[in-house]
């Protein structure tokens, strides 16, 4: 019987710790905390509570305060009401907004419907490492800038942004506002939404072994960051987000969150050695390119490029092997990644890139089979292929 | 993206994969490793009485599990028979029996350009159905 893929695929999602499970299973049937949170009776109070107790704990694992926590049905959410809200909210004031080419597409779909409204959207091309510096940001300002929005770890290639020093620059400024999409962020590196000055910053929690369809857009209070909603219906969470709120799923969010914050340091050593070792095997092969700057990289993600390799067949040929990512697990796989052709990668080899991210119940044995598939996979392929000077268009000679 | 078991089994074995030297053996090529498709066919004749027998096959590709998974199936089914420009079979049905999404089809005329290629006439005249 075929054994099952290794998986290495934790950015696009991680499996729900069973410890979370067990949190969430309680909050589910008769003789646990089914209420709606906005009824006023034991039932509700009972499901209420648990509901104010995982805002608490997400708002400790964020650096941020319970009151700013507002649940959504994801990060996809949390990006659109953060960059849509803002818009819609402060347009009288101004009409301009930054972001980066690199951004998830729940940030760049947004900002597209802006333009399509009228608005100007500035789409900041980071270096060839993947970092952009708080200078670019600040040069990229106008005075009708409502908005900035970065991501602070890249989905695609772990590259961790200086959110500190750009929220130094929007708050010079004034009157532009950041956004952090930080989904990718929690238990691979530590957040401080209230001392780093973020405004809005987006959560999910599939991303940290807690449920699908659950996250949160922290919004600063202390900032007095407002918002117009994008739903409407029973006012829950401020009236920012209509809904029954689902007390399961955030009662997954709190404990995920909870157990991120308290494995933070110790994940991190843990997977760094399994990464380099990871980089080590496959460099091995040669014609590898590791793409984003190492030295400000997430221990998790490594993202690599292996040339006169074609990217379906690289990603077929490892496929019963390994579970990985060409790009982002969010967009289509049939067109090359929008992030490595912004850092400068050419198209062929952007497609010829796989994503590795590990996590939580990653192995020395994960990685060493990774290792071995992809060598497997990568020297047939060339082998296929033939030298790379034989493929010259036309006839040859034998 | 899903494969049919025949491309699935092709692809896993390129069993055609390589290159073939010698007098009697004709080679050509089509596509663009920079255009994320290339491939290229060698092809063995036979000598005296059967010059115009494919007696053997080889191909190198650079694509998808479709380019690689149809030109190892071309390159086996063309042994044995008559030197002629066409493919053992027309695209269209290459394209059906290997479940190549129509997208692709693009790919499958590099193939049969290459094909095309290798067995033109050395002195590089054209043949009917050609695609430059």
């Amino acid at each position: 019987m075929p054994t099952a893929p290794v998986y290495l695929d934790y950015a696009a999602t991680t499996p729900v710790d069973e410890r979370v499970a067990a949190h969430m299973a309680r909050c589910l049937t008769r003789d646990g905390a089914f209420g709606n949170p906005g009824s006023s009776h034991d039932f509700g109070d009972a499901a209420s509570a648990l509901v104010e107790s995982a805002r608490a704990e997400v708002a400790a694992a964020v650096g941020a305060v319970p009151e700013e926590v507002i649940w959504t049905s994801g990060a996809t959410e949390a990006n659109n009401l953060a960059v849509l809200g803002v818009a819609e909210y402060y347009g009288d004031s101004g009409r301009h907004v930054v972001t980066l080419r690199t951004e998830h597409k729940a940030v760049l779909d947004p900002c597209r419907e802006l333009e399509r409204r009228g608005w100007r959207v500035t789409y900041l091309k980071p270096d060839g490492g993947g970092m952009v510096q708080a200078e670019q940001v600040a040069a990229a300002l106008k005075a009708d800038t409502v908005l900035v929005s970065v991501m602070h770890v890249n989905n695609e290639i772990g590259i961790i942004q200086d959110i500190a020093a750009i929220a130094g620059v929007c708050a010079r400024h004034g009157s532009a506002r950041l956004h952090v999409d930080a989904a990718q962020s929690v238990g691979k590196c530590r957040l401080n939404f209230s001392s780093w000055g973020i405004d809005l910053m987006s959560l999910s929690a599939h991303k940290a072994y807690g449920p699908k369809g659950v996250g949160a857009l922290v919004a600063s209070g202390k900032r007095r960051v407002q918002l117009k909603p994008l739903q409407f219906g029973g006012g829950q969470e401020k009236n920012l987000r209509s809904g029954t709120l689902a007390t399961h799923q955030v009662v997954g969010m709190g404990a995920a969150f909870e157990l991120a914050a308290e494995g933070l340091d110790q994940e991190a050593e843990r997977i760094a050695p399994l990464r380099d070792r990871l980089w080590r095997g496959l460099e091995s092969l040669g014609g590898v390119l590791r793409n984003g700057d190492a030295a400000h990289t997430v221990a998790q993600l490594l993202n690599v490029s292996f040339e006169d390799v074609e990217g379906e067949s690289l990603l077929a040929a490892v496929r019963p092997f390994i579970a990985v990512s060409t790009g982002s697990a969010c967009t289509s796989a049939a067109e090359p990644s929008y992030v490595l052709r912004a850092l400068g990668r050419g198209e062929r080899l952007a497609e010829s890139s796989l994503r590795f991210s590990l996590g939580r119940f990653s192995t020395e044995a994960d990685v060493d089979a990774a290792v071995a598939a992809v060598t497997r996979a990568v020297s047939r392929l060339r082998r296929i292929a033939g030298p790379r000077s034989a493929r010259s268009p036309g006839m040859g000679s034998p | 993206m899903n494969y049919s078991e025949l491309t699935w089994r092709h692809f896993e074995s390129a069993a055609a994969a390589g290159v073939l030297q010698g007098g009697t053996v004709r080679r050509g090529s089509a596509g663009s490793p920079t255009c994320g498709t290339w491939v290229q066919f060698d092809v063995q004749l036979g000598s005296g009485d059967r010059d115009s027998i494919i007696e053997a096959v080889r191909f190198q590709a650079f694509g998808c599990p479709h380019v690689i998974a149809v030109s190892d199936w071309v390159s086996q089914a063309a042994v044995g028979r008559d030197l002629r420009p066409v493919l053992p079979e027309p695209v269209a049905a290459l394209r059906e029996r290997f479940g190549v999404p129509v997208e692709k089809l693009g790919r499958l005329l590099i193939v049969e350009d290459a094909w095309i290629a290798a067995i033109s006439p050395p002195d590089g005249g054209v043949t009917a159905g050609f695609r430059g």
